[in-house]
């Protein structure tokens, strides 16, 4: 059945506030801008790109239409980089960071280094924050349909952990924490971000747990499911440093720290995005 | 295959969002592939002096011709009038690849008197 022209419109509204909301951070962070023109033209393709298959991974397991098919899955993760890339434009040119007298591949830099942070916003609150009745819906569905599915967790896992990292990424703060912090308290960022996982999978009881813990769920379980978090939001923040220009000419320790100091939001992402974004 | 059922708005969202991806891909695919390597190349051009209350005002146009972004572009403008010098800088934070920016510096005495000299004393990676 067609949805009705207001019932879409009324999502796709959701949607943008969703990603507003995500992506504010990051819209009002100058670093990000400058990002946007400093990074080659290829860094920015392979970024479009990454954020295009999280977007087809996350729409394929938690998206709005449940009763999705391949191609729809596509036109979802279509629109939402087409909204973002709308949404991007239009905040930029409000805080002034679009003038005419910059090179275009400076305002599309900053237009598309932003958009993909406010496309997978979208994504999220286009099926996280939509109405009750069809939430409930929704929910009844889901969990039949992704019961902790190793792939949807994992999608579910790098979204979550590229929302939350991306925030802190690209600020100068992770590689002053990381040169300054010696190796103790590097293990010690690496001990509380595993028990944060532990933890948040599979104590503390957010909206989810129980289906993860799943019937018979035993020592080797809970270490099965922090390894994996952790993991994800390791590879999650070494991409994104790398993409943010934070590995160039850059000792390997230096790299590998920096990873660890990410790691800590992304970890928090990774694991409440396996709970809360579905 | 199950037939795809949209609205009519969601097909344009959908155009309008496929048509705005490959043309930002399709720009971005053509910086790379036009785009050299060549390091941050400066160039300083100076405006007309205009007077101000208590100081006089010139315009700095800064250009980079180079292929690389160039940070904390540290400039200096020297005013010579007679056996006078003048010195004035400013630093742009930013200057991306084949960008420019607009800037001033100031003197105290009136510009139109001497001449100016502009040149870049130093400039970082980013």
């Amino acid at each position: 059945m067609n949805r009705s022209v207001s019932n879409s419109l009324r999502e796709y509204a959701r949607g943008m506030a969703g990603g507003l909301m995500f992506s504010l951070p990051l819209l009002y962070t100058m670093e990000v801008w400058w990002a946007g023109f400093v990074a080659e033209p290829m860094r920015l393709v392979l970024y479009v790109a990454a954020v295009f298959v999280l977007l087809l991974g996350y729409n394929h397991y938690v998206g709005l239409h449940q009763e999705a098919s391949r191609w729809e899955v596509v036109i979802d993760s279509v629109e939402e980089m087409g909204l973002g890339l709308i949404v991007a434009t239009v905040v930029l040119f409000l805080l002034g960071q679009i003038e005419t007298d910059h090179t275009v591949f400076e305002a599309v830099g900053k237009i598309v280094i932003e958009a993909m942070t406010v496309a997978i916003g979208i994504s999220i609150g286009t099926s996280q924050l939509g109405g009750s009745d069809e939430g409930e819906k929704r929910s009844a569905q889901s969990s039949a349909k992704n019961d902790a599915t190793f792939g949807g967790q994992i999608a579910l896992a790098g979204c979550g952990a590229v929302l939350f990292a991306s925030n802190v990424a690209p600020t100068e703060e992770i590689l002053m924490i990381a040169t300054e912090s010696h190796l103790g308290k590097l293990l010690g960022i690496i001990s509380l971000s595993l028990a944060l996982a532990t933890v948040i999978l599979y104590y503390i009881e957010f909206t989810g747990s129980a289906r993860l813990r799943g019937p018979g769920h035993g020592l080797t379980n809970v270490i099965m499911g922090t390894v994996i978090s952790y993991a994800v939001a390791l590879v999650v923040s070494a991409a994104i440093l790398w993409f943010f220009g934070r590995f160039d000419d850059v000792a390997l320790l230096t790299c590998i720290a920096q990873t660890v100091v990410l790691g800590l939001a992304a970890t928090l992402g990774s694991s409440a995005g396996r709970l809360l974004l579905q | 295959m199950k037939k795809i059922e949209k609205n009519w708005l969601e097909w344009v969202v959908f155009g309008v969002s496929a048509a705005l991806i490959a043309t930002v891909i399709g720009f971005l695919a053509y910086e790379t592939v036009t785009m050299g390597d060549a390091l941050p190349d400066i160039q300083l051009q100076t405006g007309t002096p205009e007077a101000r209350t208590g100081y006089f005002a010139v315009p700095v146009r800064v250009t980079n011709k180079g292929d690389q972004t160039a940070e904390g572009v540290h400039i200096e403008v020297v005013l010579k009038t007679g056996g006078d010098e003048e010195h004035s800088d400013i630093e742009v934070a930013f200057l991306p690849r084949r960008g420019a920016r607009e800037a001033w510096v100031t003197f105290k005495s009136d510009p139109a008197a001497g001449m100016l000299e502009a040149r870049v004393l130093g400039y970082e990676k980013p």
